[in-house]
């Protein structure tokens, strides 16, 4: 199923916001992440075929910003800052600590698919680090009990739903 | 705002142009300010920080009230500065070289350096600008440069360097702005930052080689010249494009090689500038397409038929057999020449077949006509596409410019978006029409009618101009009789306000008689609202190949003599020729540059037919050659000299790049030579003297010489010259920049006069028939270009173009093979669904067919479509 066939009303709503159609590449764009889970050589067509410019345009865009994936994600992306203010209050240990347990380096993902684990630079929560984020959702003040927990809050909350497709 | 400002460079006053790029007018002083990512064709990017000046501007002193010149505390880059009064610059101090270094610096610390090998090395702007300003050792780390791909093919034709690039983005800049194909883009950032391409096929564009020109490094690079020479080992030889009527001006870079047993081949193809014709662009095609000049298969020796064999003879043998034979037929001869022939060459040969009494002599493709009539109300003397914009008009009529002449396409679409109002009247929409500010959809065959109702609506105060003239009063009267829409007399409108006004002429769904009459009924829009005779203002005739208005001049028009002299009895057209040559009439008949048993299902038959004498002048075997008595093998533009006149009426010159191939000869002196045994004289002794004999018997052609066509002037914006930054060792114009000879409406007292352009019928299929309209590609497998093997996978697959509607109707879908039936013949290939082929239209491609395609039967309705069952 197309871009356009599951979200037909998000594209026309964000394709009426702009005078030029080109504009709402990126908004676009974060529509197929949310379908996909990353986003997909057809999706990049689509979207260029949607907004009339050429594929090249729209892969130089997800090239540029680093929240656009273009390589498939774990279904839980946790992003843990390791920026100054995050290190100095221990970050780095805790990115260590982090990918031990999962046993997966940074920018890997776990054999079952559900997580992935990145280095960020700032998100913007310095007071309450170290600071995570697990699908854009923040969880703050973390240290390893607290990161069991929501590991093991997420597995649960993943056996509870239907197997994760892509289709 | 006063046109000239004085500005300040290096503490000495200049006066320049007013609002002008900063970095041209420091050039203009012979200031050279270095630059990487800023050039004069693609405007300002301010990416690559090469171009740091010191900066002042005046200010007012609010204290004392006074003017003052008040410096920037850092420094800026030049590129993005107009010129304005007062302005002043400093190029040379401390602060200015130590950002330079420190620039080149940067940009070199992942450059690899391999100059040694890179085919830019010697032309390279960085190499160039690191030798004058750069530090002259690194403080990189090996271990912390990117090490990145070498070989990264953007397609099969350029080829990407990662490691080269400096990212200044003039290839995406150039692919967006210019050639309005924006498939080439930056992916990643930082130090990752890369051009990539995701179009299919890779790096979708004609004009994709000439990213490789401007590159100021050597990351882009042309799959025919990577690792082919370096530049200073190669000689610039001045030559004209011979694909399309554009005239590019380019060079054949050759080099005489041990590899190639001493022989002098030509290494490269580059534009060369001139800004009147191509700037400095040219089309894939012309860069690529040379190959077939040095192809194997090229004919070495006459031929002859022997025994029912063609049979390798000697020239002696060949010229006199075919002497002996127009002198037993009298003046029952005739001859077809291609568009692709010089000026000279085609002179010859109406000389020949004219000098024995025949004036049946036919251009091919003959469905463009109208020569006569751009020789009156052509593109004035000085025309420059460039300069039209806001406020003028273009008009495509009946043509698909990407395909026919594709750096028309790119001038007219750039004028458009300087303001220019771009009309297209076609039967379909191409390309262009994306950027008309008015497109109008007739049917294939009311193109006269249309342009008819344009003149026809306009009101007399808009028709004054031309209302002098000879025979515009019973014109207009003609034209009132066609009606007008909205949109037409809205068209007609902006070409009567537009202060100049250009028509090109196409021939698309054209027959050779309604081509001609379109050029009128264009000579009598532009000539009523005074749109003639001076320059930026006339038509041009988008002709099928590179000398259509050459062989016009030169007399192959059944209507005219050379130099469109009236003739006692007006020859055989195209078409009458092969019918008189099938019922035997016309006895020997001259083929020279043409393929008609290939393109033209009609001229095969009668040639098949014929018992009469067929001579072929041809660089190779041709489907044309297989089947003729004699075959002579001719040089190719590389190998011989001569000229050819643009579609703008420009004569330009080429020179012998090469040395010929095996015992080929020019093809004007295989026919002096024939001429010669026929008593007509001594062949002449260079083709430069005979393009003094045209000059003396052709009017227009009076005073074009070898000299005037020489001659130079200075280009602006000068990127071919001495600078160190903008590159390239072939750009410089030395060798000429040609004549364009001045139409009749720019000659006082002339007798000029129009006529009364008559309107063909428009074919009404009846049910289940379709009207073929043959468009024109820039991509076939006409035999020449098709020899040329790199550019094989750009030409597209066998196919019709047919309306979705129409398939639906017929129970096809996209792909199915299908056959047309037109006058008994089948012509079998896939359908493309294509929603912008009209409904009730097949499109057949030229030149694109396994078996002839109707190239001439130009809406002869289809009796049958239909699908070939698998």
């Amino acid at each position: 199923m197309s871009l356009l066939e599951r979200r037909k009303e998000d594209i026309e709503r964000h394709l009426a916001k702009y005078p030029q159609k080109q504009s709402a590449v990126m908004p676009l764009l974060y529509i197929a992440q949310e379908e996909y889970g990353y986003i997909t050589e057809e999706a990049m067509e689509e979207i260029a075929s949607i907004v009339d410019t050429d594929v090249t345009q729209v892969r130089g865009i997800v090239g540029f910003y680093t929240m656009y994936y273009s390589q498939e994600k774990g279904k839980y992306l946790i992003q843990i800052c390791t920026d100054l203010p995050c290190a100095l209050r221990g970050a780095e240990a805790f990115s260590a600590k982090v990918c031990e347990a999962l046993g997966i380096q940074p920018g890997e993902t776990t054999d079952d698919g559900l997580f992935t684990v990145e280095n960020v630079m700032c998100i913007g929560a310095c007071d309450r680090a170290p600071v995570i984020q697990v699908n854009f959702k923040f969880y703050e003040n973390m240290d390893m009990d607290s990161f069991n927990d929501l590991i093991e809050a997420l597995r649960r909350e993943h056996d509870a739903m239907q197997p994760y497709s892509h289709e | 705002m006063a046109d000239t400002v004085k500005i300040t460079i290096d503490d000495i006053e200049h006066e320049v142009p007013a609002g002008m790029n900063l970095i041209d007018a420091a050039k203009l002083c012979g200031v050279d300010i270095p630059v990487f990512c800023y050039h004069p064709k693609l405007g300002h990017d301010g990416n690559c920080r090469m171009c740091l000046v010191e900066l002042g501007l005046p200010r007012k002193n609010r204290e004392t009230g006074e003017m003052e010149l008040a410096w920037f505390p850092k420094l800026e880059t030049a590129c993005t500065q107009k010129t304005c009064e007062g302005m002043a610059i400093r190029t040379t101090t401390e602060r200015v070289t130590d950002a330079r270094r420190a620039v080149l610096e940067f940009l070199l610390s992942s450059h690899p350096l391999d100059c040694p090998i890179c085919d830019k090395g010697g032309e390279c702007p960085l190499q160039n600008l690191t030798m004058a300003h750069g530090p002259g050792t690194s403080r990189m780390y090996w271990e912390d440069r990117m090490h990145l791909g070498k070989h990264v093919a953007l397609g099969e034709l350029i080829f990407l360097d990662q490691e080269r690039c400096i990212h200044c983005a003039r290839c995406i800049r150039f692919q967006e702005k210019i050639a309005l194909d924006p498939v080439l883009g930056f992916d990643m950032r930082g130090r990752k930052q890369q051009i990539v391409t995701s179009s299919t096929p890779g790096f979708n564009s004609i004009f994709s080689g000439n990213t490789t020109d401007i590159c100021p490094v050597g990351a882009l690079t042309t799959a025919d010249f990577r690792f082919n020479a370096r530049p200073w080992e190669m000689v610039q030889v001045a030559t004209i494009c011979s694909h399309c009527p554009v005239g590019c001006n380019m060079s054949f870079d050759t080099r005489t090689d041990r590899l190639a047993g001493g022989r002098t081949t030509i290494r490269r193809v580059m534009p060369r500038q001139n800004e009147a014709v191509n700037e400095i662009w040219i089309c894939d095609k012309g860069r690529f397409a040379r190959h077939y000049m040095e192809h194997e298969e090229r004919l070495t020796t006459p031929l002859v038929r022997k025994g029912g064999m063609l049979v390798e003879a000697t020239w002696e043998e060949a010229i006199r057999e075919v002497a002996a034979q127009l002198k037993a037929a009298g003046p029952n001869i005739g001859a077809v020449a291609g568009g692709r022939l010089s000026n000279e060459d085609l002179y010859a040969l109406q000389k020949l077949i004219r000098g024995q009494g025949s004036g049946d002599l036919s251009a091919y493709l003959p469905n463009a006509t109208g020569g006569e009539i751009a020789a009156r109300f052509g593109v004035g003397v000085g025309t420059n596409l460039k300069y039209l914009g806001a406020g003028d008009a273009i008009v495509v009529v009946a043509s698909d410019l990407h395909e026919e002449a594709p750096i028309w396409w790119l001038r007219a679409a750039a004028a458009a978006r300087r303001g220019a109002e771009l009309i297209v009247i076609s039967g379909r929409e191409t390309r262009l029409d994306v950027e008309a500010s008015q497109s109008i959809r007739c049917a294939y065959g009311a193109e006269v009618a249309t342009l008819n109702a344009m003149l026809g609506s306009l009101p007399k105060t808009a028709v004054k101009a031309g209302e002098s003239l000879d025979g515009m009063a019973e014109a207009i009267v003609h034209a009132k009789e066609f009606t007008a829409d909205a949109a037409l007399k809205a068209a007609a409108k902006t070409i009567a306000g537009a202060g100049n006004a250009v028509i090109f002429v196409g021939s698309e769904g054209l027959t050779g008689e309604a081509s001609r009459e379109l050029a009128q009924a264009s000579a009598n829009l532009l000539a009523a609202t005074g749109h003639v005779g001076r320059a930026n203002n006339g038509l041009i005739i988008v002709w099928p190949s590179a000398n259509g208005q050459g062989a016009a001049d030169m007399g192959f028009d059944p209507g005219f003599g050379p130099g469109y002299q009236p003739v006692d009895k007006p020859g055989r057209s195209y078409g009458d020729i092969f019918a008189a040559l099938a019922d035997d009439v016309i006895k020997v008949l001259v083929i020279a540059g043409a393929d008609p048993v290939y393109d033209d299902l009609t001229a095969e038959e009668s040639i098949r037919k014929t018992k009469g004498f067929i001579v072929v002048q041809e660089m190779f075997l041709t489907e044309t050659a297989k089947l003729a008595d004699v075959v002579l093998p001719v040089q190719s533009a590389a190998e011989c000299e001569g000229t050819y006149t643009s579609g703008e009426r420009r004569v330009q010159r080429f020179y012998p790049a090469v040395e010929p191939l095996g015992e080929s000869l020019p093809a004007w002196l295989i026919t002096q030579r024939i001429g010669e045994v026929l008593g007509q004289g001594a062949p002449s002794v260079s083709a430069a003297v005979l393009l003094a004999e045209i000059g003396r018997n052709v009017p227009q052609y009076a005073g074009i010489t070898c000299q005037t066509l020489a001659k130079v002037e200075e280009q602006f914006p000068d990127v071919g010259g001495e600078d160190l930054y903008y590159g390239g060792t072939s750009f410089q114009n030395v060798r000429g920049l040609g004549v364009q000879w001045p139409t009749l409406a720019e000659q006082v007292d002339a007798p000029l006069s129009v006529a009364p352009a008559q309107a063909g019928e428009v074919l009404e299929p009846a049910d289940g028939e379709m009207i073929v309209v043959p468009v024109t590609l820039v991509y076939d497998t006409e035999a020449l270009f098709f020899k040329t093997q790199l550019l094989h996978q750009r030409v597209p697959l066998p196919h019709i173009g047919l309306n979705p509607a129409d398939a639906g109707r017929l129970d096809m879908v996209d792909g199915d093979l299908v056959s047309l039936t037109i006058d008994d013949h089948r012509v079998a290939a896939a359908a493309y669904l294509d929603e912008r082929v009209p409904s009730g239209v097949v499109t057949i491609p030229r030149r694109l067919q396994t078996q002839g395609a109707p190239l001439f039967a130009t809406t002869a309705p289809v009796v049958k479509l239909e699908k070939v069952e698998a």
